[in-house]
Parts: structure tokens; sequence; C-alpha cells
């Protein structure tokens, strides 16, 4: 763009293409430093997940090595497929409900004539903001008292406080900017108010849907203090196995291992957000990250 | 005029029914609980004491060290990032090839899974003697610190981590938000002869309050009650110089096991950010009414 230069105002010491070519020089230059600022830690993790022992503390660092894939066979080893297979099922689980009970509410705050419903919408958000510590721990009290502690349904009853507001808000979004002529179309058409929220919203929310379901499915997986003090050794997700490693860490013949860990923690949910990513920026923005 | 109150409980219910099991009935369990001596090796003895718990709290120089360092914390990660995101945001105004593209890698930090970030951080690049950084800066002669086991550098460590892992959900938001700007002003403005930097304080800001005012409570709260980063980085080491509220509160209760006590942290914890972002709204509100 040419703001930068403002011919009028000011003496030129270099020829205005030279310095167009330089500023977009320059521009290039930012945009590459940001990348690289953040997807080195992504990048490094990967590379380190292939090296042997030998070439993964090595300093200075290296990047043309023998790769192995003895890491991701440790991993395997080492209970991965447990702890994946907790996270899957709590994660989904979770997601599954807070769809079931959090849609139809975005759509009842939408279309109802209800009272308090900016109240309501105001203390949904609020549980959204609150420090969770101040749920987690009185959980914590209530469920080992219940004996619930380990289970994996506790859990995914659980994680709905994550993503219930979330869901609910940014679904009442998308049901706002559908049309209330459509609605008002089903009725005279003789359409109960069910029948019209199942066959006419729902359909039409269906992008909404998506997009939440993904953001909340990303919020179940990466979480982490819920998980470490509401899982017993039967419903431990993948973060805190992770984390299993922090004692050893100092261990260096443990940072293969450990890397190949963390990409297969995390490579389900980035290959997920960048095929989806125009959703997910909009689930992000539109309602609350 | 007619209300749905029947439809409400069908369609609504449901959600307020799972938020008050796993919401509002621990919130109701903790301020009980702040108000009792429970403690979990002497479950047998708990009374009824009262605000003592509080007036504990407000007398322990470590809980109101970790008050402290928890805001230190947050502002120094809001501040780094909300200007971070925002200039990021500016930055990719102008077109280039490749740039939608630029756009979805940047979100990659923002859904990584904090506890992996913090591990990659704290091994690969923070290790003492065979970390990253320290290999950089030794390598230009720069004197080598142990990261997350100095003071303050471990308080450093959590930041970099922080405003690395939030500063692309400040530039998606303010992206979204420049998006949708109307260029008339703009341009009217340029050709009065306002400068780049004129233009962006006087419009661009002012235009977008209400965004930046949404994405700064946000970035508040997350940052205020961060556990995950934090606890695996430096467990709120050294000594107890990053203990931050949420890593205080944990381990009172769960290394302690003065439950009633920790809770009474966690309820001022939460009133704190409450009033924080109440302000925050109080002022934004203000600021409208101002303007029209």
């Amino acid at each position: 763009m040419s703001e930068q230069v403002r011919s009028v105002q000011r003496t030129r010491f270099i020829a205005p293409r030279v310095e167009r070519s330089l500023i977009t020089a320059g521009h290039a230059l930012l945009v590459v430093a940001t990348l690289v600022a953040a997807l080195f830690p992504l990048f490094w993790v990967l590379l380190g997940s292939f090296k042997l022992p030998a070439d993964v503390m090595r300093l200075p660092p290296v990047i043309v090595f023998e790769p192995t894939i003895a890491n991701y066979l440790t991993v395997i080893r080492d209970r991965f497929v447990f702890f994946f297979e907790n996270s899957v099922v709590i994660s989904g689980g979770s997601v599954l409900l807070t769809i079931i009970v959090g849609v139809p509410a975005a759509y009842g705050l939408s279309r109802l004539r209800i009272r308090f419903k900016k109240t309501l919408m105001l203390l949904i958000l609020s549980v959204r903001f609150a420090p969770y510590i101040i749920f987690a721990l009185p959980l914590f009290l209530i469920m080992s008292e219940l004996g619930l502690i380990g289970h994996r349904p506790s859990l995914v009853i659980v994680y709905t406080i994550i993503n219930l507001p979330v869901v609910i808000w940014l679904m009442r979004a998308f049901f706002d900017d559908i049309p209330t002529e459509l609605d008002e179309a089903a009725a005279i058409d003789g359409a109960s108010r069910f029948r019209t929220f199942m066959s006419i919203l729902v359909p039409c929310a269906r992008p909404g849907i998506a997009t939440v379901t993904i953001l909340s499915f990303i919020f179940a997986w990466n979480e982490y203090l819920f998980a470490l003090i509401l899982s017993g050794r039967d419903s431990q997700t993948l973060t805190v196995g992770l984390t299993r490693f922090l004692g050893g860490m100092e261990d260096a013949i443990r940072w293969g291992q450990l890397s190949a860990w963390s990409v297969s923690i995390v490579a389900p949910i980035v290959i997920l957000a960048l095929l989806v990513n125009r959703h997910l920026r909009r689930g992000f923005t539109g309602g609350l990250g | 005029m007619a209300r749905d109150t029947k439809a409400a409980f069908a369609y609504i219910g449901p959600a307020m029914f799972v938020l008050l099991i796993v919401a509002a009935l621990p919130l109701g369990v903790a301020l009980a609980t702040s108000t009792t001596n429970w403690h979990l090796h002497r479950a047998a003895q708990r009374e009824f004491i009262g605000l003592a718990n509080y007036i504990r709290l407000f007398e322990d120089p470590r809980f109101i060290y970790s008050l402290q360092v928890t805001l230190l914390y947050t502002a120094v990660s809001v501040g780094v990032s909300m200007i971070g995101g925002f200039v990021l945001a500016l930055m990719m105004r102008r077109t280039f090839p490749g740039r939608n593209l630029v756009r979805a890698l940047l979100t990659i930090p923002l859904i990584m899974t904090p506890v992996v970030s913090a591990t990659m951080y704290r091994v690969f690049f923070y290790d003492a003697d065979r970390g990253l950084f320290n290999w950089i800066l030794g390598t230009l002669g720069l004197p080598t610190p142990v990261w997350v086991a100095s003071w303050p550098m471990a308080f450093y460590a959590i930041c970099i981590i922080q405003i690395w892992f939030m500063t692309p959900f400040v530039f998606l938001v303010c992206d979204a938000a420049m998006e949708s700007l109307p260029r008339e002003p703009f341009d009217a403005a340029k050709i009065d002869g306002a400068g780049y930097l004129q233009r962006i304080i006087r419009l661009v800001i002012p235009m977008m309050r209400d965004t930046l005012i949404f994405a700064l409570i946000f970035r508040i709260t997350i940052d205020y009650r961060m556990f995950d980063t934090i606890y695996v980085t430096t467990r709120g080491g050294p000594a107890r110089y990053t203990e931050v509220m949420s890593v205080w509160v944990y381990n009172r209760a769960l290394r302690s096991f003065d439950v009633g006590y920790a809770n009474a942290g966690s309820v001022v914890m939460a009133l704190v950010v409450a009033l924080i972002c109440l302000g925050l709204m109080l002022y934004n509100y203000r600021r409208r009414e101002a303007v029209s």
C-alpha cells in the first residue's frame, strides 16, 4: 500500500520505486520472523521426535540427522494408547453432552420470550471467566466424598464447565443470525416449536454446530487442571500422561520420547484445526475464544 | 407480552441443570468450606470458624505475594500480547501472496495443548545446559541464566510461554475486527494529511474500542487463572517465587491438605478478578455513554 509513501510531505533520498520495494521486503521479513516465532517450537519438537538420543541433546543443534521412529515405538509401549483412549472418550463424551444440552439452550436464549435473559447470559459468561480452581477443588472434595474420582463419566460431566458457556454464547449468535421469518413461516404451516427447531433451525445452524463441536473438542483435549485433580489411575488423559515425564525430564535420554509424546498429543488437533481453520477463526472471534 | 416459561424449561433447563451441578454447587461448597478449618488430615474435627480463614489470608505474606505475582504476570503477559496481537493484525492488513495461509498458521500456538507447549519450552529452550536459549545467548557471548530455577528468569520464562500462546488470540480478534472496519474514514483522514500512526491512534483504536475491551477482559481472565503452563514449567518455583494464585490454591489443598484455607484463597481470587472485569466493563460503558 502507498500509505507509507507520502511523497508530498517528505524530502526524498531514494527513488519511490526503490522505497516501495524496500518496504515490501521489510514487511516480508517481518512476516517470516513472526511465522518462525510462532511455529519454531512445534517444528523443533517434531524434529526432536525423530532424533536418536545422541542427536536430540547435541549442541550446536543438528538439523540433518539420521531419522528414527524408535521414540514413537517407545511411546506406544509406554501406554500411550491407554491415555489416548481416555482423552478421546472423555473429550468426545463431554462434547456430545455439551452439544446436546447447549444447542437447545442457545435456541431458547435466542428465540424464547423469557425474563432475566440478559442476566442468565451474563451468569453463563461468568462461568467462562471464573478461575477454574474455584470449581476444581470443591469438585474434588465432593467427588472424593462420593467415590467418583477416577471414573470417566464424572470427568465427562465436569468438562462441560469449560465448553457449555462457549457453546451457548456462540450458538446463540448463530441462531440470532437466522431470520425469524423462517420460524414464522414454519409456524404458519403448522409446525410445532420443536419441529421448527429440529428441521429448520438446526440444519440452518449446521456450520455453527460444526464450529463449536471442533472448538469444544480442542478445549477438552487440551484441558489439564481438572484432569490432574479429578482423574484417578483409570481416567488419566494425555495431558496428565505427558506430565508424568516431568520428574525425570533432566534425564536427556528421554528427550526424544518426550518429543514423540508431545507430537502425538498435538498432531490430531493441529491437523483438525488446520482443516477447518476458517470455521475455527469465526469461533474464536465470534464469541469467546 | 406472553412468556414462554414452559418451553424455557424444556430448552434451557437441561443446560442450567448441568451448570448447576458443575458450577453452582462447587461454588457453594467453596464458600461453605472457606468458613471451616477443614483439613484433610483431621477431617473429623471440621468446625465453623467464621471469617478466620480470610483474616489469616491477609496476614499470610505468601498469599499476598502470590496475589501480587499473579497480577504482575497478568499485567506483563496481557500487555505484551495485546500490543503484539494488534501490531500483528495491522501487519496483516497488507495483502501478499499466501496471506490466508499465514493467518491460518498463526493460529497454531493458540490451539496447541498448553501443557505440551510448556513442556517443550522447559525442555528444549529453558534447559540451563542444553537448552536452545542458553546456547544462543552463549554463542553471542551473553550471560546464560538457569532459566526456570532462578528469579526473575523463571518469571520471564512463564511470561514468554503465555505471550507466545496468547498473542495469536489477540491477533485473531483484531484481524476480524479490522476486516469489518469501514474504509471511508481512513481515506478521508489520509486526504486530510493524517499520518499512518495518527490514523491508528485517532481512528482505528477508537473504532475498535469494544473489541479491544472484550479481548482485554478475555485475556485478563485467562492469564489470571493460568495453572497449566506455570505448573508444568516451574511448579511455582524457584522456592515459591512463581506461585501464582491457582498454583497457591492447588498446593495448599493438595499438598498441605488445608482445604478450608485453600478455598478461602480461591474465593478471594475470584472476587479480585470479578472486580477487575466489572471495572473494565463499567469504564467501557461510561465511555460509550460519553461518546453518544
